[in-house]
């Protein structure tokens, strides 16, 4: 049971985060110049515009917007349905490349495997390793896909390869580290059977930890996979032909309609995608130990 | 003569806590022991010299006539894959199946990429020797169910499946019977004896129960606070032998309370 004494003061300390969160928060707004009147729009255009956006919502675009589409171009939600699916090898595309990476490099994050006891120059070029495979993760996801996409982009000219690769990198880091983590809290007293029976150090981690941590880093790559179902639609703003892009040329030309078209492909996709993982995080699911 | 395993003067230690005190025992190939004594009084720590896992502070230790300490990495797991364990809890991996933990107990001598194997494709003799063994501890139904979903006891009999299939020398067993009720204990003791009459393997259980310990072990040791204070046959642990065993001394109780 918690000291009261202790207890109440450490309300009291959360009081006091609370309190300087507010504060910082309030520095920032005046900083940036916030004030409540920025919320609504300066004039009667903005007024008409943003409810136009929203009426949209109720009418998606069956058809295009722009009289200028010759008749024989394909219908929107054709094009809507092929933007989706580019949305989805791109995604799917770029998880392939992630989930190996991440594989390797949360293996070498990891300390599961190492062999116990070990010399002291063994020891120094472990933890070399992990600390190398660490850096590597943490800088990997520190830039934001977009920002790796613009590298690309700048460095390959736009090309599918550029939006994949650009994808694929920042998702190894934070798989890659998930990984490990998870790896690493999994509970070791089967590794320890195992190893008192004569398995090796990386016997035991193979057969007896990583099989163990496995329905949790599926459960794991099913979520990321929907963050870059998601990245990847985004991606469209900087011309990779995803969802993204067409949504971005509709509402530059304010066709919302057409944008609001494509946002409900968009949520299906992703509804879609979220019921399928549910399924399989259902079947994954042990009685003992369970999923994150 | 030469014994399977010979202490002498073991002494082993958690930072200031004397957890083995110079402990002197031989233990026969093919010798069945029940290793009795309250809770915190070394046994855990005692199977664990035995079966290698634990090295001692001081004294010497040898298994089949060799000193773990001046073994390889390579001889010592080779030496390991001679001695099953069965922790108090098992040591099972949960999302495997029977049919897979049990292989696993191979895994020592068989290595890295014939473990993978035997994990995703197990041969069809390995299948066949397992059901059997299933089969002889009473869960042969079990074969390709997740450890996860089995309840406590069968649990129990995967691991001790699992130690068979090793074809140990020795098979150490941690408290098995802690957490199962009087008639269920009875079974898995007599169990073990069996096997152990079977085929031969040497067989050091410990337990809390002394009656049951009486009952099924021609030979008894006695551990309290890291010391042997009784070694001999069921029959001589009696009046003040059993005492000595069991019974708090005024300090102790002292400390309890």
């Amino acid at each position: 049971m918690p000291d009261p004494a202790t207890a109440s003061s450490s309300i009291g300390s959360k009081r006091w985060v609370f309190v300087g969160f507010t504060l910082i928060f309030l520095v920032c707004a005046w900083k940036l110049g916030l004030t409540p009147k920025g919320l609504i729009p300066a004039d009667s255009n903005h007024w008409e515009r943003t409810g136009r956006f929203f009426q949209a919502a109720l009418q998606p675009a069956l058809d295009y917007e722009d009289a200028n589409v010759p008749d024989d171009a394909e219908p929107i939600l054709v094009k809507g349905m092929r933007g989706i699916l580019q949305t989805l090898k791109f995604a799917f595309g770029a998880m392939s490349l992630a989930v190996p990476t991440a594989l390797v490099l949360g293996f070498f994050g990891s300390s599961a495997w190492w062999p116990e006891p070990c010399g002291k120059g063994t020891k120094m070029i472990l933890r070399a390793v992990f600390g190398a495979s660490r850096f590597l993760m943490s800088f990997l996801r520190s830039i934001h896909e977009l920002i790796w996409a613009l590298l690309f982009l700048s460095a390959m000219g736009v090309s599918p390869l550029a939006g994949m690769v650009a994808l694929a990198l920042p998702f190894s880091g934070t798989l890659g580290k998930v990984f490990s983590e998870l790896i690493d809290e999994e509970a070791r007293d089967a590794a320890e059977a195992l190893k008192a029976i004569g398995h090796g150090p990386l016997q035991t981690f193979l057969v007896g930890i990583f099989p163990r941590a496995l329905p949790n880093l599926i459960t794991y790559s099913f979520y990321r996979f929907e963050c870059a179902l998601r990245s990847s639609a985004v991606l469209g703003f900087v011309g990779i032909e995803t969802i993204g892009l067409y949504i971005q040329l509709s509402h530059e030309e304010f066709y919302y309609r057409e944008v609001w078209t494509y946002l409900y492909l968009l949520i299906a996709m992703i509804v879609v995608v979220d019921l399928w993982g549910a399924t399989i995080r259902r079947r994954l699911q042990t009685t003992e130990g369970g999923c994150v | 003569m030469s014994f399977a395993f010979q202490l002498s003067s073991v002494t082993c230690q958690f930072g200031d806590f004397t957890a083995l005190d110079s402990i002197g025992l031989n233990i026969e190939a093919g010798e069945q022991v029940a290793l009795i004594g309250p809770s915190g009084s070394g046994k855990t720590t005692l199977l664990k010299v035995l079966n290698t896992t634990r090295r001692q502070e001081a004294g010497s230790f040898s298994v089949f006539g060799h000193e773990p300490e001046q073994l390889s990495p390579k001889e010592l797991r080779a030496v390991r894959s001679t001695i099953a364990t069965i922790p108090q809890h098992l040591g099972l991996v949960p999302n495997l199946t029977a049919v897979q933990n049990v292989i696993l107990g191979q895994g020592g001598r068989r290595g890295l990429f014939r473990s993978i194997r035997d994990l995703l494709f197990p041969s069809a003799p390995d299948k066949f020797a397992i059901h059997e063994l299933l089969d002889r501890v009473g869960i042969e139904e079990k074969l390709f169910s997740r450890v996860s979903e089995l309840s406590g006891g069968q649990k129990q009999r995967v691991a001790i499946a699992r130690a068979l299939f090793q074809k140990p020398e020795a098979l150490f067993a941690d408290e098995p019977v802690s957490s199962v009720d009087p008639a269920r204990a009875k079974d898995t003791i007599r169990l073990f004896r069996e096997l152990s009459d079977e085929l031969g393997f040497t067989l050091c259980v410990s337990l809390h129960d002394v009656t049951l310990a009486k009952e099924y072990f021609p030979r008894l040791i006695g551990l309290r606070a890291g010391k042997i204070v009784f070694d001999g046959a069921p029959q001589d642990l009696e009046g003040d032998a059993l005492k000595a065993l069991y019974q708090l001394s005024d300090e102790e109780m002292m400390r309890d309370a």
